[in-house]
């Protein structure tokens, strides 16, 4: 491999972290905060990228079509939250895990009929549209640097708003101790809303800003799912720091597995995962 | 005289009518069991096959031989663990002269293995693997659609004569992903074409830009692929988008830009891609077909379409044959194994394996569309490698 | 008395006694026979799966691993063109699983909690991985069984594995020795113990008992049963394919037990038998048929909080 193809692999494997970080995060921040394993997070990027094309083919805007469907999400994420998954908080992960696999039925199901099921794609902005010569016969195309601009630009805000604001403050707190945060009067009700509408958000933003990248097809919620669990476990559960520290290293691995052995491809991470817990049972940066 | 006449002439009417109609009551209903993927990641190809299917059966309906057609519809959710089971059912509960499915490889082993060597007709609408024709060919199984190494074989000869030496493969590691690199390779290096690099990539993943970035690295003559569904869209808008498009032709099974074309839009053009159909096919059974799948559907077929049309047509030309009797399934399958199929993509007829041939199309993607530059292969037969009939 | 709560002591006879005349009453329909036969399988599968998770608290989202391992370990064992016998596959397949388990047992078992969950579901993606990149062992498409074993004991055969209804009555002669097994075990000193380290394992380990091996044990114990019923599951259809070890099926007989009523065993029959009988009920309804699977099961969860068994129990018990 010569260094010009090393750092162009080094490149995309960022990339490809960058984008299950944005995944992840969400993930991880209701998994961490809220104690709800959410197996229905895949279906929210799957619902963010459907709702992406479907306003794209109507309105034509990129721009108002991502804002659509942002908003659209958030709403969902709120309704869900009030609906069903406040009925959740002292139950058990297993009944989590029943009521969310229930909703991945219900979500697919709706698409299917909603939307159909032939694969979609939504075409690259125009302004975005282009490539910068990197090599004499290829280029890096323009949308997947602002694609990893905009992830690492939400990287920093979380960091910010979990770390530096009020709101972060009572999200650690009341992952810490719950009774103590209510008894200060913070309405953990509505602060547990918004941190799982959020969450859920998130995901369908990249949803949203995967969509002219990746191909919008059924099943596609389920096909993430599994990788960002395995993010979200090697950074250490509720880690936002973790989880973006894992998801670029299981970026940068399955980058590299997949040129150089892609027979191990779809193994590696898994046992990358394995030797993690092997030696910190936690994941990476466990609290 | 002439009353009497009338008379005996009424009673002979009445006699051959009432023949008639009672040979009519034996086989009035014909059972058809359809097995297709109609949830889940096949959803798409399961459907336009049923709804093929379910054309050619309507327009049975109005016009030919009359039989009450009976359909069990059965989703197959492409599970192959389901496969032995749904199959039992429409075999032994729902007792079908016909079954038709899957789309899915390893469901079509999993009904296979049930109905093999049955007396229950098995007409595979997708489903390419080349076992199902190959080593575990039967009597009683039908292929209307391919065999994995029917499209991408001819590929191999286009390749050289377009005067490239150097190939870049890649694909899925699966089954038919493996079995069109290698149909693509036999007649490649056959004559005198070097295999720069063949990279199967594991199934499912999307992941392509590693990939394509090694592609624009190893500078081959061209790429060879077979993507189908939502990884051809994906892979088509990767390669075009690092700029490879223009630079570096594209060559693929035509599954590459097979519904997938709206999706894929611009960065689609120029592919190039062999297959046994395009949809602007000059024939005019193709141009009937495709207007009156538009006027029930609301949209025109795709390859998937064109292939459960054709197994709804072999259906129906048997009955016709046998005037609605399907009884002796020996019968059946000998009159099935002589038919000349008026299939959309061109007249067709069966293998000794039962697997088409067929004609396979040279296409390219202009102003997104498969436009039909020529014939790759003519009555392209597969080679049936380990079949015994 | 193996059966402490009087549901049980109703629920378990009902089932089994008409279960017994099930095929008598579907003679002419082996279609029903047969799908039976599997639902009664998949129990198997479950109840296994239900005593890892709701007595012991190994919650796995790999169990199906050693499900498709019992129908590959047979094809991988038995020569290709030759029949082979039930009983003494059986316990090959047993033995291998269980040693396969406690293999992977020593290296999961270090881990806790949702580590747990996602360290089982790794390996057993690794397996699926292995079993579908294979071409030795049929890759996607996976590979058949072409000579179905015999079932002589002393040269005396007594059960057709090719006809139905005998198989019927393996799989519910199997489902009943299970219940009956794990029954036995979780009644005796052993089980009690178990109880115990879910309970509270910081206190029994301070009474001097090692958790870690009785967990492995456990583990041990469950997996080879799973793959047992995998075993079944691949001689009834006379099939394998790495879709037998893919994580949704984990998922599915967790649902499954949970549904049923997690930790009660018999509740894992429930499960089984309520989730496929919806399914198909379902499935020959309508073709949206995910969406009514999906919000039935939303219903159920929010509504049954200990499942079908929980359910009985709170109607049945004084």
């Amino acid at each position: 491999m010569t260094t010009e193809l090393f750092i162009v692999q080094v490149l995309n494997g960022i990339q490809y972290g960058l984008l299950l970080f944005l995944i992840a995060s969400g993930l991880t921040l209701v998994l961490g905060v809220m104690g709800i394993l959410n197996l229905a997070h895949g279906s929210m990027y799957m619902v963010g990228a459907y709702l992406m094309w479907y306003f794209v083919t109507v309105t034509g805007s990129f721009t108002v079509s991502a804002a659509l469907s942002v908003t659209i999400v958030l709403s969902l994420g709120i309704l869900i939250e009030r609906v069903l998954i406040q009925r959740f908080y002292n139950r058990n992960h297993l009944d989590q895990v029943l009521l969310t696999i229930g909703m991945i039925f219900v979500f697919n199901s709706l698409q299917s009929i909603l939307f159909g099921n032939d694969p979609y794609g939504v075409s690259v902005p125009d302004a975005l549209d282009g490539g910068i010569p990197l090599t004499n016969n290829s280029t890096y195309p323009v949308y997947r640097i602002f694609v990893a601009v905009i992830c690492v630009g939400i990287a920093g805000l979380l960091y910010f708003v979990i770390g530096r604001t009020r709101l972060g403050m009572m999200i650690r707190a009341g992952e810490s101790n719950r009774e103590m945060v209510e008894a200060l009067g913070v309405n953990i009700k509505s602060l547990y809303t918004i941190v799982f509408a959020f969450g859920v958000m998130l995901a369908a933003i990249a949803g949203i800003i995967a969509s002219p990248v990746s191909s919008i097809v059924p099943g596609m919620g389920e096909s993430v799912l599994i990788t960002c669990f395995v993010v979200v476990v090697i950074g250490g559960m509720g880690s936002i720091k973790g989880a973006f520290i894992a998801a670029l290293l299981v970026g940068l691995i399955s980058t590299f597995f997949s040129i150089l052995m892609p027979s191990m491809a779809n193994m590696i991470i898994y046992i990358f995962m394995i030797l993690v817990l092997l030696i910190k049972p936690q994941g990476l940066f466990a609290k | 005289m002439s009353k009497c006449a009338t008379y005996f002439a009424a009673l002979a009417l009445g006699f051959f009518l009432s023949l008639s109609s009672s040979i009519a009551f034996a086989s009035s209903v014909i059972k058809i069991g359809v097995m297709q993927p109609l949830t889940g990641v096949y959803a798409g190809p399961g459907q336009s096959g049923l709804n093929g299917l379910l054309l050619a059966l309507k327009e049975y309906e109005t016009n030919a031989h009359q039989n009450e057609i009976d359909l069990i519809i059965l989703d197959t959710e492409a599970k192959p663990a389901r496969a032995p089971e749904l199959a039992t059912s429409l075999l032994e509960q729902n007792k079908v002269d016909f079954v038709v499915g899957p789309a899915h490889s390893g469901v079509a082993m999993g009904m296979i293995n049930v109905l093999r060597e049955k007396d229950t007709v098995m007409i595979i609408p997708n489903a390419g693997a080349a076992a199902a024709t190959g080593p575990l060919c039967s009597p009683n199984i039908f292929r209307t659609s391919f065999s994995s190494w029917q499209p991408s074989y001819p590929m191999g000869k286009v390749a050289l004569q377009k005067g490239y030496r150097d190939v870049y493969l890649i694909s899925w590691n699966y089954g038919m992903g493996r079995e069109s690199l290698e149909a693509f390779e036999e007649s490649f290096k056959a004559g005198g074409g070097n295999v720069v690099k063949k990279v199967l990539l594991p199934f499912p993943s999307t992941n392509f830009q590693p990939h394509i970035s090694d592609i624009a690295a190893q500078d081959p003559d061209a790429v060879f692929v077979f993507f189908a569904g939502g990884g051809a869209t994906k892979f088509v808008k990767d390669y075009d988008a690092s700029g490879l498009r223009g630079n570096i032709p594209l060559l693929g099974s035509g599954f590459l830009t097979e519904g997938t074309l709206e999706a894929q839009g611009e960065a689609a053009e120029g592919v190039i891609t062999t297959l046994h159909y395009a949809e602007q096919l000059e024939v005019q059974k193709n141009l009937e077909f495709r207007e009156a799948f538009h006027n029930e559907y609301g949209h025109y077929p795709d390859i998937y379409a064109v292939q459960g049309y054709d197994a709804g047509q072999a259906i129906i030309i048997t009955l016709n044959e046998l005037k609605g009797d399907v009884s002796d399934k020996r019968a059946v399958i000998d009159v099935m194994e002589k038919l000349t199929i008026d299939s959309p993509r061109g007249a067709f007829t069966f293998s000794r394996a039962h697997n088409p041939v067929q004609n396979i199309y040279l296409r390219e993607v202009i102003d997104g569309a498969n436009v039909v530059t020529g014939i790759a292969a003519e009555a392209l037969e597969d080679p049936a490698r380990g079949c015994k009939l | 008395m193996i059966f402490e709560k009087r549901t049980e002591r109703i629920i378990v006879p009902i089932f089994f006694m008409v279960a017994l005349f099930v095929p008598l009453f579907l003679d002419a329909n082996s279609f029903f026979v047969g799908k039976v036969s599997t639902i009664i399988i998949m129990s198997i599968f479950v109840m296994s799966l239900d005593f890892l998770v709701g007595r012991v608290g190994l919650i796995t989202l790999g169990h199906a691993l050693f499900y498709g391992l019992g129908g590959y370990l047979f094809v991988i064992l038995s020569p290709e063109y030759e029949v082979v016998n039930f009983w003494v596959y059986t316990f090959y397949i047993c033995i291998i699983s269980a040693l396969i388990a406690l293999v992977i047992g020593v290296v999961v078992l270090r881990t806790t909690g949702i580590y747990f969950i996602m360290i089982t579901l790794a390996i057993s993606q690794m397996a699926f991985y292995y079993f579908f990149d294979s071409l030795k062992y049929g890759g996607d498409d996976g590979l058949f069984i072409y000579m179905t074993p015999e079932t002589s004991i002393f040269g005396l055969s007594f059960l057709n594995l090719d006809d139905p209804q005998h198989f019927y009555y393996l799989a519910l002669f199997s489902l009943f020795n299970t219940l009956v097994f794990f029954k036995v075990v979780l009644r005796s000193r052993f089980g009690r113990i178990v109880e115990a380290t879910k309970q509270n394992p910081d206190r029994t380990e301070a009474l001097g008992y090692n958790i870690f091996a009785f967990r492995l044990t456990c583990y041990v114990i469950g997996s080879t049963l799973g793959a047992y019923a995998g075993f079944l599951f691949a001689l009834q259809y006379s099939f394998v394919n790495p879709t037998f070890l893919s994580w949704e099926l984990s998922g599915t007989a967790l649902v499954m037990s949970i549904l049923g009523g997690l930790g009660t065993i018999y509740g894992a029959i429930l499960g089984t038998f309520t989730y496929e009988g919806l399914q198909y009920f379902f499935e020959h309804l309508t073709k949206e048929w995910l969406l009514f699977m999906g919000t039935a099961i939303i219903m159920m969860v929010i509504l049954l909080r200990k499942g079908i068994a929980g359910y009985l129990e709170k109607l049945l018990e004084k």
